[in-house]
């Protein structure tokens, strides 16, 4: 097979046999799958105000995925995807709602800002406790991802609570800090042109600059990036950062385009869902976005057989991880040795 | 005498490649069976088919006229047939003892001042020196690991014991005592199988010789019946000429020059005031045993790692960094210092620092001038690859030796650094990267090749040094001998 | 207050101690297991789920049990025969664990869960003894699995250090293909070590359910078996380090209550996100240290 057939079979396929395994899992569960899959589908894409929330969905999950996709590029296994979004989300908000009297342009600029920023330092530090004290990585994105939370609602309990301090939210943000929305009622808006507009970015920088191709290769033989002169450390705390920036990004986006306002549960676990929209993309930043369209949907669509079928929406989790499963599967070494996986090799960070 | 092992007809497929093609081969209890080839001629597939690590595709084993008939080292094992191999199997992180517990001495329960003891009475009675350090192995010098590998082989009180290329890792003086190590295993009623590629090895030891090349077995003899002249006609097949490449006597302007180079790690010295002088055209052997400070040596040349002190001169003016990208080195490992098997042929190219500077523009790659680089290289060097897009990993092992040496002279740099060049090729690809090498001296550049293959440091290098404990002394070329060069690799007779 | 204090810090390591040594043997065989979490939700559901509708706490541990049995046995057949990436099919063991948690629990109990409560777990002493000040709360009133999961700490050491099995299964985390090469059967050694893990973690999910909680809410592991991922780390692979990082972290968790229930002024946000941040801090001081199996994490295939 060719590879740009076997990128695009496989992950289709796996996608095929998670819903097949969800349907069998529908039926155990009492419900109907053929009608519980056709109310996903409609609810997903049944007219354009679903296809509309559809878009508005995937857009936190293209940011996530993204920043997966260039962490996973060089075997660096940031989980912590789900805790930069929050980070920057906070950052986006704190910043945003004293911005009242700025220009649209430099609002939005600011709260964008703000929130990568965020999002990077929380990367970077733990690309930076990775190189200098070979702190496990996925151990401190996914302890970044429970303080993460335990800030925001510190946050919308404390110092940005609303003014009448009664709810565990945040004041509104100011008009000037708002995106646009499109065609109401649909709350379409820049935010899925920008993270739409990142995708070739991150794909130029991981093949085609030098900084790029030195994480790849570090991710797949760290000896012999070594051996040559390429430091695993500078590279893994840029990654990281650019990683951790892009979630943050995402978060501020959400904020400043969709809620307009930080709450407790403001993430219904976009980040780890990342990893699934990665996954499925074989980390290539380009198809992170039909990849993300694919996830949106059925995000969107669980909502609606939530309210008709009364099948949870955290059905979407199992199928994510379902799906997870069915790619690595198709990938195992054990059928094709030797051959590129999606994965780079995986090396354990320096060992002590 | 009666064969207490049979193998009939053996095939194995790798892909496409045919590694055996029904071999037929036997090993009988007191006798030393020697299997010779070159590398790449089936030899360790056959001990792994014997040994249960791979299943034949066709053929069967026997072992007493009765067919072992599922594939896995503990079948082997229980039925008494154990292997030792090339690279010792053993367990870093484990004591010496713990290593030899998973042997055979005591099969039940973990009684570890019992397995000591026995261990130590078995070396005793083979006469056969082992030390067991009571934390890990670091430390232990290979040719003390092949010893441990050995023990614990024997443990399972093998009927028929196959070693594989046992005598590579050897310092020269050591040969001598591990050639009675076998004739004592012999004299016990074992059936010893000796795979080597060093044909007065196996002709000094062995009481019958099967010869493999290409997957088919080309000969049966014995050493009263043939001479080495024969066996090394019959190795090499049709006759590739073994160009030994012309001696430059050209010596040009000195080039690099290292001044007391050490490099100390946790108070050890690794390399230990290395000093020399490397003029145009001249190539520089140096020899050693591995594991001592070669490997840190390149790793200094290659930049990626800082002496501790001492520098080193490049026509005469002292390296920077920059300037460092006019030494290339070519890693001893392929697959995991060299290339990164996964990634395309072309990107494999901008590992190296010189060409990854070359080929970019602010950061960017050039990638199209770096593709249309690797097209010429490809063709320069005869690599048999379809495109520069192919990864690495489809490479056959001699091209992609090849590839590594392209990259490095690509660049042009004024040195050359190889480690290990020939390992793992065979003869004729061994030849056709010497001779590269041996042009690029031609044309003005300097070379140093370090190995531990003695055939290897004599037939290329104009001088010969050799690295022992992290210290280097060159061998004035009036006495160099063989002998000479093997007592200084073994850290007989140094003195500063 | 003190009493308290040091009465929930042990209880409140012992299920990051039951998890962190079933992955600690697990480690020892080579695997690297992020999906201990997943497993840990299953089976505080399961525990829940059985001991509810049956009434028997005895039924809760089994299922929980036989829960954390299923879901290691997917991460074995991911990871050891299908040989792939193991922090990925760990992440998409604890996606997986909470969607199918979620779903269950919503589908049988329905969407608001209604306060549903089982029995807990006694305390195994009673009487005089148990009401000893400080001694008594802390070490004489716990239940079955604290004392069983402490009592671990020294079976594991022996069976690490001083059985056979140990050595095998330190052999296979160490160099799979020369311990496959001496027939030690390394994909078996790593499914026994999956499954005794599944087992102690099956206990540890089940004690959040029916030793503290005595409910169940979705997600309730909360990185719990994060944390005793860390702890194995912390613990530089020994058995004993490992006991001493769960009091640690027992402690953090522990002080959340106690701090809360003074008024510190301080926001209790900060002592819910005490345990994950000196998790950071004591990985950043004491990071790697210790013998890493060296072929952690590293899939394997067999020639």
């Amino acid at each position: 097979m060719s590879p740009v057939i076997s990128a695009t079979v496989k992950p289709l396929a796996a996608m095929a046999v998670a819903i097949g395994l969800l349907a069998i899992g529908l039926a155990a569960l009492g419900a109907n799958p053929a009608v519980t899959l056709t109310a996903l589908l409609s609810g997903a894409f049944g007219d354009w105000l679903a296809v509309a929330d559809t878009l508005l969905k995937a857009t936190p999950l293209v940011f996530t995925g993204l920043s997966v996709s260039l962490a996973f590029s060089g075997s660096i296994w940031n989980i912590g995807a789900e805790g930069q979004l929050l980070f920057g989300a906070l950052a986006a908000t704190a910043c945003g709602i004293h911005l009242a009297r700025w220009s649209h342009v430099a609002a939005i600029s600011a709260v964008l800002g703000a929130g990568a920023i965020a999002g990077a330092l929380a990367g970077a530090l733990c690309g930076w406790l990775r190189t200098r004290f070979s702190v496990n990585e996925v151990i401190s994105t996914i302890m970044l991802n429970f303080i993460a939370l335990q800030a925001v609602s510190w946050a919308v309990h404390g110092p940005l609570m609303e003014p009448s301090h009664s709810y565990p939210i945040s004041q509104k943000l100011p008009a000037a800090a708002c995106m646009h929305w499109f065609f109401p009622p649909s709350r379409l808006n820049c935010g899925l042109l920008l993270a739409i507009g990142l995708a070739p970015a991150c794909y130029f920088w991981l093949y085609r600059t030098n900084s790029g191709f030195e994480l790849r290769a570090v991710g797949r033989n760290p000896r012999a990036t070594a051996f040559f002169g390429i430091a695993a450390g500078p590279i893994t705390v840029v990654a990281m950062a650019l990683s951790g920036g892009l979630a943050g990004l995402g978060g501020a986006v959400q904020v400043c385009a969709i809620t307009q306002r930080l709450f407790e549960r403001f993430s219904p676990g976009w980040g780890y869902e990342a990893i699934a929209v990665a996954l499925v993309a074989r980390l290539n930043p380009l198809a992170v976005v039909p990849s993300a369209l694919f996830f949106g949907a059925l995000d969107n669509g669980a909502q609606v057989i939530q309210r008709t079928q009364g099948v949870s929406p955290v059905l979407v989790q199992a199928a994510q991880g379902l799906i997870i499963f069915v790619l690595l599967a198709f990938d195992t070494p054990i059928l094709a040795r030797g051959r590129s996986a999606t994965l780079p090799h995986h090396k354990q960070p320096a060992d002590a | 005498m009666q064969n207490l092992l049979e193998a009939c007809a053996i095939t194995k497929h790798f892909g496409a490649t045919v590694a055996l093609d029904a071999v037929d081969f036997s090993a009988r209890a007191g006798e030393i069976h020697a299997l010779l080839g070159q590398n790449g001629a089936g030899k360790t597939t056959l001990m792994n088919i014997l040994a249960g690590h791979l299943r034949p595709d066709l053929g069967t084993v026997t072992l007493d006229g009765v067919a072992i008939k599922t594939a896995s080292p503990q079948t082997a094992l229980r039925a008494g047939i154990a292997a030792v191999h090339q690279s010792p199997m053993l367990f870093e992180h484990l004591s010496a003892v713990e290593n030899l517990a998973l042997g055979g001495f005591v099969r039940r329960g973990l009684a570890l001042n019992e397995v000591a003891e026995r261990a130590g009475a078995m070396a005793r009675s083979l006469s056969f020196p082992v030390q067991l350090p009571p934390k890990n192995l670091t430390g232990l010098s290979l040719a003390q690991r092949m010893r441990l590998e050995i023990l614990r082989a024997l443990s399972f009180q093998p009927r028929v014991l196959m070693l594989d290329e046992p005598t590579g890792l050897l310092a020269p003086g050591e040969l001598s005592g591990f050639l009675d190590l076998l004739r004592a295993l012999r004299n016990r009623g074992c059936a010893v199988v000796f795979i080597t590629h060093k044909l007065a090895e196996a002709m000094a030891v062995a009481d019958r010789i099967t010869m493999l090349r290409a997957g088919r077995v080309v000969d049966q003899t014995s050493p009263p019946q043939t001479t080495i002249e024969q066996l090394a006609a019959l190795m090499l097949g049709n006759a590739v000429e073994l160009a030994r490449p012309k001696k430059s006597h050209r010596r040009g302007a000195e080039v690099l020059r290292l001044e007391g180079l050490s490099l100390e790690v946790d108070g050890v010295a690794l390399v230990d005031e290395v000093s020399l002088r490397l003029h145009a055209g001249e190539i520089l052997a140096i020899a050693g045993v591995d594991g001592n400070g070669q490997r840190e040596l390149a790793e200094i040349l290659a930049c990626s790692r800082r002496p501790t002190s001492g520098q080193i001169l490049l026509h005469g003016q002292p390296a920077g960094a920059r300037a460092m990208g006019q030494i290339a080195v070519v890693p001893q490992n392929r697959d995991q210092e060299g290339l990164i098997p996964g990634m395309e042929l072309w990107e494999n190219l901008l590992l190296s620092p010189a060409l990854r500077r070359q080929m970019q523009t602010a950061g960017v790659q050039r990638r199209s001038a770096a593709i249309a680089l690797c097209s010429v290289l490809l063709k320069r060097f005869s690599i048999r690859a379809r495109s520069p897009r192919q990864k690495a990993a489809d490479l056959s092992g001699g091209h992609r030796q090849r590839l590594m040496i392209a990259r490095a002279l690509a660049s042009r740099p004024a040195v050359l650094v190889a480690h290990d060049l020939t390992r793992g090729l065979d003869v004729s690809a061994a030849a056709e990267v010497s001779r590269i090498v041996r042009e690029f001296a031609d044309q003005g550049g300097a070379a140093i090749m370090i190995s531990t293959d003695l055939d290897e440091v004599f037939g290329l290098g104009d001088r010969i040094a050799v690295i022992s404990r992290g210290r280097l002394f060159e061998v004035p070329t009036a006495n160099l001998t063989i002998e000479r060069v093997g007592l200084l690799m073994a850290g007989v007779g140094q003195h500063r | 207050m003190l009493d308290a204090f040091l009465s929930s810090t042990i209880s409140m390591a012992a299920p990051l101690l039951l998890a962190a040594l079933g992955e600690l043997l697990v480690e020892q065989s080579g695997l690297i297991n992020i999906g201990i979490e997943g497993v840990m939700l299953t089976a505080a559901f399961c525990a829940m789920a059985a001991a509810y509708a049956t009434g028997s706490i005895a039924t809760g541990l089994g299922c929980a049990i036989a829960g954390a049995l299923l879901m290691s046995g997917l991460f074995a057949v991911m990871a050891v025969n299908l040989a792939v990436n193991q922090v990925v099919a760990g992440t998409a063991l604890d996606i997986f664990a909470l969607g199918v948690t979620g779903v269950l629990y919503r589908r049988i109990f329905g969407e608001t869960g209604k306060a549903l409560t089982v029995r807990t777990l006694r305390g195994v002493f009673r009487g005089a003894l148990a009401r000893l000040p400080l001694v008594g709360p802390a070490l004489l009133q716990q239940n079955g699995l604290v004392y069983f999961a402490f009592l671990m700490v020294p079976v594991l050491h022996l069976v690490l250090y001083r059985t056979r099995w140990g050595l095998k299964l330190r052999a296979a985390g160490e160099r799979p293909e020369a311990a496959d090469a001496l027939g030690l059967g390394v994909y078996c050694l790593r499914w026994q070590a999956l499954m005794i893990s599944g087992v102690m973690t099956g206990l540890s999910g089940a004690y959040l359910t029916l030793g503290y909680a005595n409910t169940f809410v979705e997600g309730m592991s909360a990185g719990r078996g994060f944390i005793a991922l860390s702890i194995v780390i912390l613990g530089g692979w020994r058995p004993v380090r490992i006991a001493i990082a769960s009091l640690l972290f027992g402690a953090a968790l522990a002080l959340q209550f106690v701090l809360q229930a003074v008024n510190t002024g301080l926001p209790y946000q900060l002592f819910l996100a005490l345990p994950y941040v000196l998790t950071l801090v004591v990985l950043t001081i004491l990071g790697g240290q210790g013998p890493v199996p060296s072929a952690l994490g590293e899939p394997y295939v067999r020639e």
